[in-house]
């Protein structure tokens, strides 16, 4: 099978996920496809796979050309995707799930091809449980069984490893081998973690802001993958000498380093392991001071997330302790974070933080209950002449852009924020923006308050943090000072790359 | 001449259809159709009896819509009004079968039987609420199901304990002393007391929704519960406080029927005041101004059904069928962008919440 991705293009809005992208997939390889978060892997994947048609490009599959592809054209071409959450109905039984999508088949004819499948790949599935009581990797199984079944030449795999345990991994690799090597087909591995490409893949392509930037062949160079991932400031920072301790703090401009350490005790986690529905941390142990800024960095699905949302008291907390101000939280509701003065700034703005259909000024007399009748006022004077949020307040949340929004929400965290969790606070925002969100977020650390913020942009965590936490694989690899640590240092961490002895500088 | 404003337009437009499609309806069902109108439109206008008569079944009917924009303001769909107006129609009924009542003024023990309506449908309503803020449980589901248990409740109180000295009856529990009935007008049992509260509920709710920060709050949490809860505005307290009103207000409607119209407790003494409600909000969009009217609308509907069978020999469930053509149409009109003032609105809550849990039972 020879697949040709000639050009492709396709437009969200105002975002370019991608920007002419052209890969020749070759028979009988596999290809590794890396990028950072929002590179455009997943986006190129949906285009092959047919879930999203492209706005420019084509797709050439064995020489013949589609300008663009539908589930069941791609599936009718061999071209088969195992998503990073499973496709699949989870109350429905496994040999059910196995059938949907298929030729038509009776239960018998279902569960025995089923069988047979699970054999031959070595999974042991039990074909009447309710695909709920799977475990992640069975799940995946499952799903692998019935792209089988349905004959795919090309298989593309999402961030399979997420979720599975080592030996799964090794048994999921295994059979990836097999089948790019039986009769010319070809896998497709998206993924961010180095080690798996470096070990399993005849090639690797880099993606960076929609862009294909390198394709790499064995013996593969880390350092050079990690600055072609992380971009063109990353490599340059990457070809200089790791330097550490005071060489670091002289090359490399650092905030608010000596506050932090004499400042009191804001906050306090000892083996705090926070869960949602979804997943469970580790527990973590740290300490937040006042005025200091943390810069939080991750892979998607690094576990940051529910990391900063425990923090921000939006996730349970299974066991351990921690104590905000001299307050044990464990069990208090949101609204006690608040009143203690914790504000959660979410990167999905409109759809977390703001009410579409209310207007600016509904905004102002949500966030301010005090204020009384005096709203408008209070809207001129901190929405609009301090924030800049526009002139309108009764214009609609929604009629909003981003910057915007970011801005109505700025203005509505109280001045007296002890502890600010800050989501992606800049994602999407164009220069002006940003630079207006660190002089507030830097502001409010000037004054005490600690500022907890996660970041795609690794230049950003550098830039505007005093310390920084890693998280890989749903757990909490590196807690360090910001001086000193470089992109490729934080990349990785955030890879799994980390050499200990460069890991951890003393905290 | 004037141009018409495209929304007048539009209102007529919905107006059109709804009576094009109950037209078809008549002339399908054998019906002659304007006679039918006449006699459904006019049998609850053309005398001072049959107005009384649209009184009495306006005034619970204004009463439950009233608490229906209170739960609709927070994005909950409420359908347990019949079963909190029964609630609260046996709270009532049990307070004046209490032995002490003889003791207080009648006027006292008036208030207080009403009071104690207002409380049962508002503990009424808050099983739903819990259930849905603590236990995911949809208020859709749970609405329906206390429905069917408040039935069961009354029919077995009228049936046991509360039966009529030596025999039990559907007919109901045992007539209230003289003292303890609300008084009508002109000897009929239409209750000014009745009219008077539910105007009263009905500004008091459309003042707590539009003018103060509690129903800013209401509306904030309709609209996103997630930014509701980042922000501290306890959304899972302003939805139960919401369930609350509306129940208490559905409960008063069932005191009132008790006090005020039926004097005893009878079964499904609701009689689909709690639906009709729904339909009613419904079909003005939620649109507070309009409530009344498409209240008085269906009282009228209802006080001409009974006409029905006597004027044309018709049966009178014929008025059930127009009455839910009427909001088919509105509503299709609505959400085809013909009625776009109408539709607007409602396009967002009846599109844009599917049933879901309460977010995060954390």
């Amino acid at each position: 099978m020879d697949v040709f991705l000639s050009h492709i293009t396709k437009r969200y809005g105002r975002i370019l996920a991608n920007d002419g992208v052209t890969v020749a997939l070759k028979p009988g390889r596999i290809h590794g496809l890396l990028g950072e978060n929002g590179a455009g892997k997943s986006t190129l994947m949906r285009v092959l796979a047919g879930h999203v048609m492209c706005d420019g490009g084509f797709i050439e599959v064995d020489g013949v050309r589609h300008a663009g592809l539908t589930p069941g054209a791609a599936m009718g071409l061999g071209i088969g995707i195992l998503s990073q959450d499973p496709l699949d109905f989870p109350p429905l039984a496994a040999w059910e799930n196995f059938t949907l999508g298929g030729p038509p088949r009776t239960r018998r004819q279902a569960r025995d091809r089923l069988a047979e499948l699970s054999e031959s790949l070595g999974f042991s599935l039990r074909p009447d449980d309710p695909v709920e009581r799977f475990t992640v990797a069975e799940r995946q199984q499952l799903e692998l069984a019935r792209l089988m079944d349905a004959d795919v030449r090309l298989l593309i795999l999402d961030e399979p490893t997420t979720g599975i345990s080592p030996e799964q991994k090794d048994i999921l690799f295994g059979i990836l081998r097999d089948f790019a090597a039986s009769q010319g087909r070809i896998v497709v591995l998206v993924t961010h973690k180095l080690p798996e490409a470096e070990e399993l893949c005849h090639e690797v392509l880099v993606m960076r802001r929609g862009r294909l930037v390198g394709s790499f062949e064995p013996p593969y160079d880390a350092g050079l993958l990690l600055e072609t991932m992380f971009g063109a400031e990353a490599a340059k920072a990457a070809t200089e000498p790791e330097i550490t301790g005071a060489a670091a703090m002289a090359a490399v401009p650092v905030r608010e380093a000596s506050p932090a350490s004499r400042a009191p005790v804001l906050a306090e986690l000892a083996d705090a392991a926070f869960s949602d529905e979804k997943s469970a941390l580790p527990p973590v142990s740290l300490s937040l001071r006042a005025g200091e800024v943390v810069g939080v960095a991750g892979v998607a699905g690094g576990g940051q997330e529910l990391f900063l949302r425990g923090l921000a008291g939006l996730a349970r907390m299974r066991g351990g302790r921690y104590v905000f101000d001299g307050t044990a939280m464990p069990g208090r509701g949101m609204a006690a974070f608040f009143t203690a003065g914790v504000h959660f700034l979410p990167a999905s703005r409109m759809e977390e933080g703001l009410f579409p259909g209310l207007s600016l000024a509904d905004h102002a007399r949500l966030g301010f209950p005090g204020e009384g009748g005096d709203i408008r006022d209070l809207f001129q004077r901190r929405f609009v002449d301090r924030f800049h949020v526009p002139n309108q307040p009764t214009a609609p949340a929604a009629s909003l852009s981003g910057g915007n929004q970011q801005r109505l929400l700025l203005s509505l965290i109280p001045d007296n924020t002890r502890l600010l969790v800050a989501e992606s606070p800049t994602r999407g925002l164009d220069v002006a923006s940003c630079a207006q969100v660190w002089e507030h977020l830097h502001a409010l650390a000037a004054r005490g308050t600690a500022v907890v913020f996660s970041s795609e942009d690794l230049d950003e965590i550098l830039a505007r943090s005093g310390r920084i936490l890693v998280f890989f694989n749903r757990s909490l690899v590196a807690d360090t000072p910001a001086a000193g640590q470089t992109v490729r240092g934080l990349g990785r961490h955030m890879t799994g790359r980390a050499v200990p002895s460069v890991a951890e500088s003393p905290a | 001449m004037k141009n018409p404003s495209p929304a007048s337009i539009n209102i007529l437009a919905a107006l059109g259809l709804a009576l094009a499609a109950t037209l078809a309806v008549l002339f399908f069902a054998g019906a002659p159709p304007l006679t039918t109108l006449a006699v459904l439109f006019g049998g609850g206008l053309d005398s001072t009896a049959s107005l009384l008569k649209t009184f009495s079944s306006f005034i619970p009917l204004f009463l439950c819509a009233t608490a229906l924009l209170a739960t609709y303001a927070a994005g909950l769909w409420n359908i347990g009004v019949e079963g909190q107006i029964t609630l609260g129609a046996v709270f009532a009924a049990g307070f004046l079968r209490l032995p002490d009542p003889a003791g207080f003024p009648p006027a006292l023990a008036l208030v207080l039987a009403l009071a104690a309506a207002f409380a049962g449908g508002a503990l009424w309503a808050l099983v739903a609420g819990v259930l849905r803020v603590y236990g995911r449980v949809h208020e859709i589901f749970s609405g329906l199901g206390l429905n069917f248990a408040a039935t069961g409740v009354t029919l077995w109180l009228i049936l046991g304990p509360w039966k009529r000295a030596g025999m039990a009856s559907l007919s109901g529990t045992d007539p209230l002393p003289e003292v303890f009935r609300l008084p009508g007008f002109a000897g009929k049992p239409a209750s000014m007391a009745g009219l008077v509260l539910a105007v009263a509920a009905f500004a008091l709710v459309v003042w707590l929704l539009r003018r103060t920060a509690w129903g800013l709050t209401l509306a904030a949490v309709r609209q996103n519960r997630k930014a509701a809860r980042l922000m501290g505005l306890r959304p899972r307290r302003r939805l139960l406080e919401a369930m609350a009103l509306c129940g208490g207000l559905a409960g008063l409607a069932g005191g009132l029927l008790v006090t005020g119209l039926y004097h005893r407790l009878i079964p499904s003494i609701s009689g689909n005041f709690g639906y009709t409600a729904i339909l009613a909000v419904l079909m003005v969009s939620l649109v507070p101004g309009f409530v009344p009217v498409a209240c008085f609308f269906f009282a009228v509907l209802l006080a001409g059904a009974v006409q029905l069978p006597m004027a044309l020999e018709l049966d009178s469930s014929l008025s059930g069928v127009i009455q839910g053509v009427l909001v088919l149409a509105f509503l299709a009109a609505g959400r085809m962008g013909i009625g776009g003032r109408l539709g607007g609105m409602l396009g967002g809550m009846l599109g844009g919440t599917p049933p879901e849990g309460a977010e995060g039972g954390r």
